[in-house]
C-alpha cells in the first residue's frame, strides 16, 4: 500500500494554485516518501529543502550543454534516462572535443541513500558530486565563471534561481543544490522485485525468481547489500589490470597501498540496462560478468578476502545458479523509473 | 544562512554588552575596518617568485613559482576575552603571492575593540564541507578561477606550493607540487592563532593593519622535513598531494604564519 502512496510523490495539483510566471520564490515543497524497503536517507533534506521549483531547475541543469566548455555535453550525455541513466553501450565515454574517459558511466539512481560517489570515491556528498564531471577536461571540461554567466544572461534561468531559492542568487552554491535536488529525486523504487519486498500488487516472482535471490543473498549480498545493492566500500574483485590504463581506483584518492585497484561496490538496479559492466565497461553481458567472479578472478595483494578462501579464488557458481541469478537480477528493472516523464529530457 | 546572520547578530550584540560595561577610557563603540596582510617569506628573505633560489636545511634549492592558499574562518580574540567571529559565510579567501590584492584581506564591520589575538583556518573547514554546497556561495567559483579546486576530487586545494628544485641528489632543475587538502584518510584543515605583538585597536576612524609573514619554508622545512628529492616519481617531478606527507605539512603550517608587526592608523 505504501507504493501507492509513494507513486503520489508529487502533488501537480498545487502547482495550479501558484503564480508560475512570478520571479518570487516559490515554496512548493515535495513531499519525499523513503520507500519501506529502503534504508535511511543518507542526504540531509534539512540543507537543502526539495521544492518543485529547485527540482526543475536541477533537471534544466542536467540536460544543458551549454555548461560544458564545447556547449554541447550535458549531464544527461552520458546519462541516458532510458538506460537507467548510463551510456549504454558505451565501455568509456566521450566528453568535449572528442576526449576519451576512462571509466563506464554510472547509473546515477537512488544516490541520496548513498555516502559516496564515483568509482573511486572521489566526493563523500552528493551536492559535490557534479564539480567533477563539471570540470574534468575530459568530461564536461566546464568552468563556474563561464556557466553562472551565462545563466545570468539567461531569461529562464534568471526565473528558476528566483522561484528556486530563497536569496535568488545565481552562484554555485545554488546551481550545485539544484543538481542535487534533482539527483536527489531520481529514485528508482518500483521494480517487480521491490513489490516483492513490500508485499504490493504485481510482486510476484517465480520459483527461478527466488532461486536466484536465494542465491544472491547467499553468495554476492555481503557487498551488494539492503535494496540499493551497495555496501558504499570499496573492493578489488579481481578484474585482471589493463596495463594501457592501469587505472589505481580508490588509491587515486587515498594514495594508500592498500587501496590499490578497488572500486566502489556499484548498485545492481536495472543491471539488465546498464551494460556494460564494471568500472571500464569492460564485460558486455551479465553472462561475462558472472563467469568473471566464477573463473575469472586474479589474486592481488587487495584482492577482496571474500573472493579468497585461500585454497581457490571467486564465487563457485554452477551454470543453473548463473542462469537463476541472471533470471533474479531481471526483476530489478524498474520500467516506471525508466520512463517517468518527470526526470526525461523531453 | 538566516542562522549564521542570528548568531552574528547575537556575537556582535553581545561583544557590544561587553564594552559597553567595560571601564575602558576610550569610548567605544561602533565598528571599523581591519586589514589581514599575508606577506610571503623563505626563512629569513622576502620571496621572489621564479628567479631566487632559496635553499632548505635539507639542501635543496628550491625555485618558487606559484603560492596560493585558502584563509578561512577568521576569529578575533579582544582584550577582555572576548571573541568576534568573522560571518562565516564572508570568511573564504585565496591569497595568491602573484596577485598582490589577494594578499591583504580587508574585514569591515568589526566592533570596536582591543585586539589582542587572531586565528583563521587554512583550508575549508570539514563543517563546512559536509554540508555540501550549503552556505558555499560562490566561492566555489572563485576557487575555480584561482585553481584552487581538484578537477578529480570534489574539494578545494588548501595549500598550493609549486616550482622546481634541485639537490645533490637531483641535478637538474625538477618540478614539484605540493598540494594539501583532504584526502581518503585525512582531513588536513588547520587553525592558525596568532599572538599580536601589540593590539589592534579598532575603532570607526582606526583601521589597522596586522602585517602578517607567512614563511613558505616551513611547509617542508619546520618541525617535519619533507625531502622533494626523496618523493620525485619517474620523470614527473616531485608530487606530493596525497599520502603520509600531507599531514605532514598540514601539521607545519602551524609553524609558517608569524605576526610581524601592527599598524594601527
Amino acid at each position: 500500500m505504501k507504493a501507492k502512496y509513494f507513486l503520489l510523490l508529487f502533488f501537480y495539483g498545487l502547482i495550479s494554485c501558484s503564480n508560475d510566471d512570478s520571479g518570487d520564490y516559490q515554496k512548493i515543497l515535495i513531499d519525499f516518501q523513503v520507500p519501506s524497503n529502503f534504508p535511511p536517507l543518507a542526504y540531509d533534506l534539512s540543507n537543502n529543502p526539495l521544492t518543485e521549483k529547485g527540482f526543475e531547475l536541477g533537471k534544466k541543469l542536467f540536460y544543458d550543454g551549454r555548461l560544458s566548455s564545447d556547449g554541447l555535453i550535458s549531464c544527461g550525455f552520458c546519462h541516458i534516462q532510458a538506460n537507467a541513466f548510463t551510456h549504454h553501450g558505451h565501455s568509456v565515454s566521450h566528453g568535449v572535443n572528442n576526449a576519451a574517459g576512462t571509466r563506464n558511466s554510472p547509473p546515477i539512481q537512488n544516490l541520496a541513500y548513498q555516502t559516496t560517489f564515483m568509482w573511486d570515491g572521489a566526493t563523500s556528498h552528493l551536492d559535490l558530486q557534479p564539480i567533477i564531471p563539471f570540470t574534468s577536461p575530459i568530461e564536461m571540461n566546464g568552468n563556474f565563471s563561464s556557466a553562472i554567466n551565462m545563466m545570468k544572461n539567461d531569461a529562464i534561468y534568471q526565473k528558476l534561481f528566483k522561484q528556486a531559492f530563497t536569496d535568488g542568487q545565481i552562484n554555485s552554491e545554488n546551481m550545485l543544490k539544484a543538481l542535487g535536488q534533482f539527483m536527489v529525486m531520481v529514485t528508482s523504487s518500483n521494480s517487480r522485485f521491490d513489490k516483492f519486498r513490500r508485499n504490493e500488487v504485481g510482486g510476484t516472482l517465480t520459483q527461478d525468481e527466488l532461486d536466484g535471490y536465494a542465491i544472491f543473498n547467499q553468495k554476492c549480498a555481503s557487498c551488494h547489500a539492503t535494496d540499493i545493492f551497495t555496501d558504499n566500500s570499496f573492493r578489488n574483485n579481481g578484474l585482471p589490470v589493463n596495463p594501457a590504463v592501469n587505472d589505481v581506483g580508490r588509491y587515486r584518492v587515498t594514495e594508500i597501498t592498500q587501496d590499490l585497484y578497488k572500486f566502489k561496490v556499484p548498485s545492481l538496479r536495472n543491471i539488465e540496462k546498464t551494460a556494460p559492466y564494471m568500472h571500464d565497461g569492460r564485460f558486455f553481458t551479465l553472462d561475462a560478468v558472472l563467469n568473471h567472479y566464477s573463473s575469472g578472478i586474479v589474486n592481488s595483494p587487495t584482492l577482496d578476502s571474500n573472493l579468497n578462501n585461500g585454497s581457490s579464488l571467486g564465487i563457485p557458481l554452477s551454470t543453473l545458479e548463473k542462469s537463476k541469478l541472471i533470471t533474479f537480477l531481471k526483476t530489478l528493472t524498474d520500467n516506471q523509473y525508466l520512463t517517468d516523464t518527470r526526470f526525461s529530457e523531453y | 544562512m538566516k542562522f549564521q546572520l542570528k548568531k552574528i547578530a547575537a556575537v556582535m550584540a553581545l561583544a557590544l554588552v561587553f564594552t559597553a560595561c567595560s571601564k575602558d577610557d576610550d569610548a567605544l563603540g561602533g565598528a571599523g575596518a581591519l586589514g589581514l596582510e599575508f606577506d610571503t617569506v623563505f626563512g629569513t628573505s622576502n620571496l621572489i617568485l621564479n628567479t631566487q633560489t632559496n635553499t632548505t636545511s635539507q639542501g635543496e634549492n628550491l625555485k618558487i613559482s606559484d603560492v596560493k592558499y585558502i584563509v578561512s574562518n577568521i576569529v578575533l580574540t579582544n582584550a577582555d576575552g572576548s571573541t568576534f567571529t568573522y560571518p562565516k559565510s564572508q570568511s573564504y579567501f585565496v591569497v595568491d603571492e602573484s596577485n598582490i590584492a589577494s594578499q591583504t584581506i580587508e574585514l569591515t564591520n568589526i566592533p570596536s575593540g582591543n585586539y589582542t589575538k587572531v586565528k583563521f583556518g587554512i583550508g575549508v573547514d570539514q563543517t563546512q564541507f559536509n554540508l555540501g554546497a550549503s552556505g558555499q556561495g560562490d566561492f566555489l567559483t572563485k576557487a575555480q578561477d584561482a585553481g584552487m579546486m581538484w578537477s578529480w576530487s570534489a574539494g578545494y586545494k588548501f595549500v598550493l606550493f609549486e616550482g622546481v628544485f634541485s639537490s645533490a641528489t637531483v641535478a637538474n632543475d625538477t618540478s614539484f607540487m605540493v598540494h594539501t587538502g583532504q584526502t581518503g584518510t585525512a582531513y588536513n584543515y588547520t587553525e592558525i592563532t596568532l599572538d599580536l605583538p601589540q593590539q589592534a585597536t579598532v575603532r570607526t576612524n582606526v583601521s589597522p593593519d596586522i602585517h602578517i609573514f607567512a614563511d613558505v619554508a616551513k611547509i617542508i622545512d619546520g618541525t617535519n622535513k619533507v625531502k622533494f628529492s626523496d618523493n620525485t616519481m619517474g620523470g614527473m617531478g616531485a608530487m606530493i598531494m596525497g599520502g603520509a606527507n600531507l599531514p605532514l605539512i598540514t601539521s607545519n603550517l602551524s609553524e609558517m604564519f608569524t605576526v610581524n608587526h601592527v599598524h594601527n592608523d
